[in-house]
């Protein structure tokens, strides 16, 4: 089963109702709990939770690594951002480069790209296609199954 | 007895050294202090900024010989299209806390449509750079983009930049401080037009914060330099998370990819990462002891530079 969290919803309902930013640490760090406890209730069932990043404004390094370097060194289970912009990616890259981890982003047409660490980045690929997650196009491109 | 501190009829990171000494002489017996902003003919975000640190630590420091928290004194600038600009600024409606102000300020508006893309704002807490962010995004985006021919996406890092400059006030000053945005056209340097980020606070200061971590790594060489050498070189930060200190390092990967410029004064030192069109030194030592930090950010409108 795949889990879907809506990370906007998340920061509307825990830190405010007004701000669509993820920035700041005790932001990230409200944000991510209550992401934990939202996989935590589902986790028995749950192969994948898909963080979905659709109309988050800006993230800053500081919730970057609050979140999604916390998140993948927490969970052992598989993490999918999608949702993702170009500014998103360019805040969240550097800081998994940091931590030597990658992640997994589902882009628009559903193909998986994985970022950070280019050997932490090989391994998920392999790790997602070992555990039958993901499936190889003809075209080498790879989607979650 | 009240003790004058004179402010630079051309107030900006260049001339704040010489605010500094004043600050430090006339401060230092503990007296009431009068700046003297009269005969002040411009000011950049940079010298606002830092004028409100300068008197958040008067006010602390006691501010008279009876240590009561007496308010320093402020003399408003005299020249009309000055005072006019510094109120637009926001600054006055954040100086009105901290000095006893003296002159005519006017009654208009901090600004909402104008190159002032952040007017003088107070960072105490988290939410206060959450509404520092939002309202940058709202206002500085066509500016960033037409303007500066940034691409959409350099405006999030642009935000970005503005919020790890402004969480290093929550998370390590030890007080509040303040941040102020400002488009100009810079003729000095490039003649082309720039967006200034200011961030001051009196607080503890670099050293302050990381000296119980990092002093004994640089022994006999720990000071104020080394301090800002090992927060904005080297990433270190004052807490042991291995995730700590990517704040100052993602706005110095901003900044190199945009070709603009950081610049951190602390205590008695300065850091700048110095890009080609500019002639700053990278490192300074020995100058006036001033509290807490300043934070000066610059952003070239982009074209003949590279990116």
């Amino acid at each position: 089963m795949i889990q879907h969290i809506d990370v906007h919803a998340v920061l509307q309902e825990s830190v405010s109702g007004v701000y669509t930013d993820l920035v700041t640490r005790p932001t990230g760090r409200v944000v991510r709990e209550c992401i934990e406890r939202a996989m935590a209730t589902g986790a028995a069932e749950v192969a994948v939770a898909r963080i979905d990043f659709t109309r988050v404004g800006c993230i800053d390094y500081s919730c970057a690594d609050e979140i999604v370097a916390k998140l993948l060194r927490s969970r052992p289970g598989v993490l999918v951002l999608m949702g993702v912009s170009d500014g998103h990616r360019e805040e969240i890259e550097p800081v998994l480069a940091g931590h030597r981890l990658a992640v997994l982003i589902e882009r628009p047409d559903g193909t998986l790209e994985a970022v950070g660490a280019p050997d932490a980045a090989a391994a998920l690929l392999e790790e997602l296609v070992a555990r039958r997650l993901a499936a190889r196009s003809p075209g080498g491109t790879l989607t979650l199954t | 007895m009240t003790r004058l501190v004179e402010v630079p009829a051309q107030f900006d990171d260049r001339s704040f050294d010489q605010f500094a000494s004043a600050f430090a002489e006339a401060a230092k017996d503990g007296e009431r202090l009068l700046f003297d902003a009269h005969a002040a003919e411009w000011a950049s975000p940079y010298g606002l900024v830092g004028l409100l640190a300068a008197g958040q630590a008067a006010r602390g420091a006691g501010g008279g010989s009876g240590g009561s928290g007496e308010r320093p004194l402020l003399t408003a600038p005299t020249h009309a299209d000055v005072l006019t600009y510094w109120t637009r600024a926001g600054f006055f409606r954040e100086a009105a806390e901290l000095f006893e102000i003296h002159g005519k300020v006017p009654r208009v508006k901090a600004a909402e449509e104008s190159d002032v893309l952040l007017p003088v704002t107070p960072v105490r807490a988290a939410e206060d750079v959450h509404a520092v962010v939002s309202n940058i995004q709202q206002r500085a985006s066509a500016i960033l983009a037409s303007e500066l021919g940034l691409e959409p996406k350099a405006t999030m890092g642009f935000a970005m930049a503005l919020s790890e400059a402004c969480q290093n006030i929550v998370e390590h000053a030890g007080t509040g401080g303040w941040v102020a945005v400002q488009a100009y056209h810079w003729r000095r340097k490039l003649a082309k037009r720039v967006v200034v980020i200011a961030v001051a606070d009196a607080g503890v200061g670099f050293r302050h914060s990381l000296e119980p971590t990092q002093s004994k790594r640089f022994g006999t060489r720990w000071g104020d330099a080394a301090a800002l050498e090992a927060a904005l070189i080297q990433g270190v930060s004052r807490f042991r998370d291995p995730g700590r200190g990517q704040g100052l390092a993602g706005i110095r990967r901003y900044l190199a990819r945009w070709d603009g410029k950081i610049a951190i004064r602390s205590g008695t030192a300065r850091i700048a990462i110095v890009p080609k069109w500019d002639d700053d030194v990278p490192l300074k030592d020995g100058l006036p002891a001033f509290p807490g930090a300043q934070v000066l950010i610059i952003i070239p409108e982009q074209g003949s530079t590279k990116r």
